[in-house]
């Protein structure tokens, strides 16, 4: 298993001044308590699912830019068709990763779909994705992360993470700020 | 519309087709200042819209009545809570002219739906009215740097004669 607190650690490392988009919840929390003063992170504070939607606009607008999207198993699933809007769409520099923990851990870890077989990396193969990766340790995540972030096609990982939970710090609640910093930070 | 899109420099047309919408969707294909950008659920294209609005780019989402129903958390959430700005295309169903009693309860819900997150709409009903409407739509929802819906109406764009 994975802790999510490490696997973003990895992910902002090997991102280095490229896009992150947070999904709401636990994920973007990680993500604010690894790297907070790192402009180029988009946080979600609701609209869950829609990381995968807002990566894929921006990875649209900035075809220069390999964009990673954060995602939870939870979010995911509320959003699925965003895997086939990607592929419609014919968008190339998206790296898409799940953190998957089986459900919903934030509200008390119930289970989601995720926890009874439901396997999004065949989904996202299913949509169209050529690459995919399923990790359960953080060996085979960098490795696949820094394999995802030097291609040119779009790649989908999961990354099995335990529900060991999120740091109490917390991104800025002025949305408009968030919105202004992770802008002029991608400007081209 | 088209010309008033490429006047506030909209390159991005996301949209989940409805059949007034396809009219104008079929003009935009064939001008390659328009990037179209389909959707499978109309929520995702708050979301793509927002993507291009952080990455430097302008868009706009057409949609039918029935898709602003599947974006409402969205808009509330996202579009406005972050403040970004774009035309909400809305084509009416449910309003003049409608067979589908499927379309009734929805399409008249729109404008409380509008109007209960705030969201500034203005119908076009008559065809010469649209371009001023719509260049003095554009400019507002630029200047407010929200999201602004347009409502086309079944006068504007005529109705099925199924009974």
């Amino acid at each position: 298993m994975i802790s999510r607190r490490q696997g973003t650690e990895a992910a902002v490392e090997l991102a280095g001044r490229l896009p992150i988009i947070g999904s709401v919840g636990n994920t973007t929390f990680d993500l604010f308590a690894v790297a907070e003063d790192r402009p180029e992170n988009f946080y979600l504070w609701n609209s869950m699912g829609m990381a995968s939607s807002v990566g894929l606009g921006l990875a649209l607008a900035r075809p220069d830019l390999r964009v990673v999207i954060l995602d939870g198993d939870g979010a995911l699933l509320m959003n699925l068709g965003s895997l086939c809007t990607a592929m419609m769409a014919g968008v190339r520099n998206i790296v898409h990763v799940v953190w998957d923990n089986g459900g919903w851990e934030i509200t008390g870890a119930q289970p989601a779909g995720t926890t009874y077989g439901v396997d999004l990396a065949a989904i996202a193969r299913g949509a169209g994705f050529r690459h995919t990766a399923t990790v359960d340790d953080m060996r085979a995540f960098r490795s696949a992360f820094a394999d995802a972030m030097g291609a040119d096609e779009p790649w989908f990982i999961v990354a099995h993470i335990d529900n060991s939970g999120a740091p109490k710090t917390r991104p800025t609640k002025t949305l408009t700020a968030i919105r202004d910093r992770f802008a002029s930070a991608i400007a081209s | 519309m088209l010309e008033r899109f490429r006047a506030e420099d909209i390159h991005n047309l996301v949209y989940l087709p409805d059949t007034v919408m396809g009219r104008l969707l079929a003009l935009a294909e064939s001008d390659p200042f328009f990037r179209l950008t389909g959707v499978h659920r109309e929520e995702e294209a708050v979301g793509i819209v927002t993507g291009m609005h952080l990455g430097g780019q302008r868009g706009a989402m057409l949609v039918q009545n029935t898709g602003l129903g599947n974006s409402l958390n969205a808009l509330g959430s996202l579009a406005l809570a972050y403040r970004i700005p774009f035309p909400l295309v809305i084509s009416l169903r449910g309003e003049l002219g409608e067979f589908n009693p499927g379309q009734l309860h929805m399409g008249r819900a729109v404008t409380g739906c509008l109007d209960a997150l705030g969201i500034q709409h203005f119908t076009l009903r008559y065809e010469h009215e649209v371009e001023v409407v719509l260049e003095g739509a554009l400019k507002t929802c630029y200047t407010a740097q929200e999201p602004l819906a347009i409502l086309i109406s079944a006068q504007l764009t005529g109705w099925k004669d199924e009974q």
